[in-house]
């Protein structure tokens, strides 16, 4: 129904707390969600079956290339969210997770290297959407910022001067989604979880995240 | 711009992401292993064969030439030449660089061989 796909071509930048916070957020919603990872670190298989076990949400750790396509069709029918989580590198799995996705996630940090690799990965999926014929929609998410201080700022106008399609909604530094790698509980209140729900509400506004359902409690 | 296909992914971003590093776990190739051959028939031990590798067919090379200004050549031959390597595996190198799928023994320098 709703494929996600979180790349960039640098490690670090914050792809799996991304992927960590909308697979538990719309867990908790109550949708049917999977999880594919295609990082040979695999963190996000590691957390959802540690601290987030008590999701249940199915990961499928698939490093070739060649079954990347194939999973995510097969899950795409039978969940309403698949995400996919990919290296911190370009590699061809990250090629054909980018071909399927309704929208592509590129987070980027406050550092120069960030920068470079968030305009060489949206360029790699403008590559990718002129072969395919088709629009992929990517947006750059900021991610770590501090608000107010001047790399903030300067980086403000480094993504415009690029003309990088960035996101409204910032995922600035906090400490509740470190927090999250430890406990498995994304923020939902404060905020970390004002900051959270405005992010996915704008992916939700994007067409590539369904509706909000009201927050059900798990036992945990 | 069309809606998005799945089916066609594959073939159509095929030539991308060749261009890219696979991450496939890479099966170990053909290696020499000692076999035992049972015989029934005898009590002694059976023989132990040693199975040879089968002999990989080499790719055949090609020449390629191409003009360059005299000032890019020179310049080429004293970064090679800074580097301690010939201009030839120097250039594969930054192909290699660039994600062209270059062999290690393409690298090879083969003058010091010759020497």
């Amino acid at each position: 129904m709703s494929i996600i796909t979180i790349a960039t071509t640098k490690g670090g930048a914050g792809k799996t707390t991304i992927a960590r916070l909308i697979l538990a957020r719309k867990c908790i919603e109550g949708f049917k969600v999977a999880a594919v990872d295609s990082d040979f670190n695999h963190t996000l298989t590691d957390w959802l079956s540690t601290a987030a076990r008590k999701y249940a949400i199915p990961v499928h750790q698939e490093l070739d290339e060649t079954k990347i396509v194939p999973l995510v069709t097969e899950l795409d029918q039978q969940h309403d969210v698949v995400l996919v989580d990919t290296a911190g590198a370009a590699a061809q799995a990250t090629i054909f997770a980018i071909g399927c996705a309704d929208l592509v996630l590129v987070p980027m940090q406050p550092s120069s290297a960030d920068v470079v690799e968030a305009i060489k990965t949206v360029n790699l999926i403008r590559s990718a959407s002129q072969m395919l014929r088709r629009e992929i929609l990517a947006r750059v998410v900021l991610c770590g910022f501090r608000p107010g201080t001047n790399i903030a700022e300067h980086l403000d106008r480094e993504v415009v001067k690029a003309n990088l399609p960035v996101m409204a909604a910032r995922l600035n530094h906090a400490v509740a989604l470190q927090e999250m790698s430890f406990t498995g509980t994304p923020p939902t209140v404060g905020t970390a979880g004002s900051q959270a729900t405005a992010f996915l509400d704008e992916i939700t506004h994007l067409g590539a995240l369904p509706e909000p359902k009201e927050i059900v409690k798990l036992a945990s | 711009m069309g809606k998005k296909d799945l089916a066609s992914v594959t073939t159509d971003l095929s030539a991308l992401a060749s261009m890219m590093p696979t991450q496939r776990p890479v099966t170990p190739g053909a290696v020499a292993a000692a076999v035992a051959i049972s015989s029934p028939a005898t009590a002694e031990p059976a023989p132990v064969v040693p199975l040879r590798p089968k002999p990989v067919k080499r790719e055949e090379t090609i020449q390629f030439s191409l003009s360059l200004r005299k000032s890019l050549r020179k310049q080429l031959a004293s970064l090679a030449a800074d580097a301690d390597m010939t201009m030839r595996a120097f250039v594969l190198n930054a192909l290699k660089a660039k994600g062209l799928s270059v062999r290690d023994e393409d690298l090879a320098d083969l003058r010091k061989e010759r020497r």
